[in-house]
């Protein structure tokens, strides 16, 4: 078994999400990308927000930072992060691929 | 359990887990960038399927579900559960991003891959297997026979619906 969790863990990596998602209706990102989402680069709620929400509370929680109060910042965080920084840094592409319809 | 038959079922696991999820998120359907088009008409060049093609340059110019299920198993072996399937996610994520590819494949393979490494850990296959394993799964798609790797992707794609209409 290599599964290293505690419930305190469980409850952060759930606030965290939870707290991503509350933020991110109030800074009003979009619930779900537009069909068909699978080649949809919008920023929502469900993807990436909670991902990114997921992955820097790991990374927060295996640094040292732990506790519920952690994980209910960093998912705040992910969600402005979302919201004003991604398209910024990871910008959807622009260019068409030749033969594309 | 036996390390050769562990490594075996990884690997299964592990080539189902990504053609199945690559597949899904329509790989197989078009060309993300040039180089995937370039790819797929290569290998449609040599006898091969434009579908299949397709799905192979996918997966070289940008990291889908096949760079999530083996980073996702080296998290998991290096950080452990679910904490290295979350940073993998995270990771993926933004080197899709980086390779003007939305991510869902990616971060949808780190995921799932790590729910199969915790439910396989019950029946005593370890987080390395699943490394190995992958290494495995992605040689018999990028490494012995582009061409028949192809068909048999482009079959995959026919029946999943993801089907390429460009020709």
């Amino acid at each position: 078994m290599i599964i290293h969790v505690n419930i305190v863990t469980v409850l952060s990596y759930i606030l965290a999400v939870l707290s991503a998602i509350i933020v991110g209706f109030i800074v009003k990102l979009p619930l779900l990308p537009e069909r068909p989402i699978r080649y949809s680069f919008t920023i929502s709620i469900i993807f990436p927000t909670t991902v990114i929400a997921l992955g820097l509370s790991a990374m927060v929680f295996e640094l040292g930072w732990g506790g519920i109060m952690v994980g209910v910042i960093t998912g705040i965080l992910s969600a402005l992060i979302s919201k004003y920084l991604l398209e910024k840094i990871l910008p959807e592409p622009t260019e068409p691929v030749e033969g594309e319809s | 359990m036996n390390e050769i038959i562990g490594i075996i079922i990884a690997a299964v696991l592990s080539w189902a887990n990504f053609v199945l999820i690559d597949t899904w998120m329509g790989l197989p359907e078009k060309p993300g960038v040039k180089g995937a088009d370039v790819i797929g008409r290569g290998v449609k060049k040599r006898g091969g399927d434009l579908s299949g093609g397709f799905f192979q340059g996918n997966i070289v110019c940008s990291p889908d579900a096949s760079a999530g299920t083996i980073l996702g198993a080296i998290s998991c072996y290096t950080i452990g559960i679910p904490a290295g399937g979350f940073i993998a996610a995270l990771l993926v994520f933004i080197g899709n991003r980086l390779c003007a590819d939305p991510g869902y494949a990616g971060t949808s393979g780190a995921l799932s891959i790590m729910v199969i490494i915790a439910l396989a850990s019950f029946i005593g296959i370890p987080p390395e297997q699943f490394i190995v394993g992958m290494l495995l799964a992605i040689v018999t798609i990028q490494g012995i026979d582009h061409p028949r790797a192809s068909r048999l992707l482009g079959k995959i794609a026919k029946r999943m619906g993801r089907y390429t209409e460009l020709t």
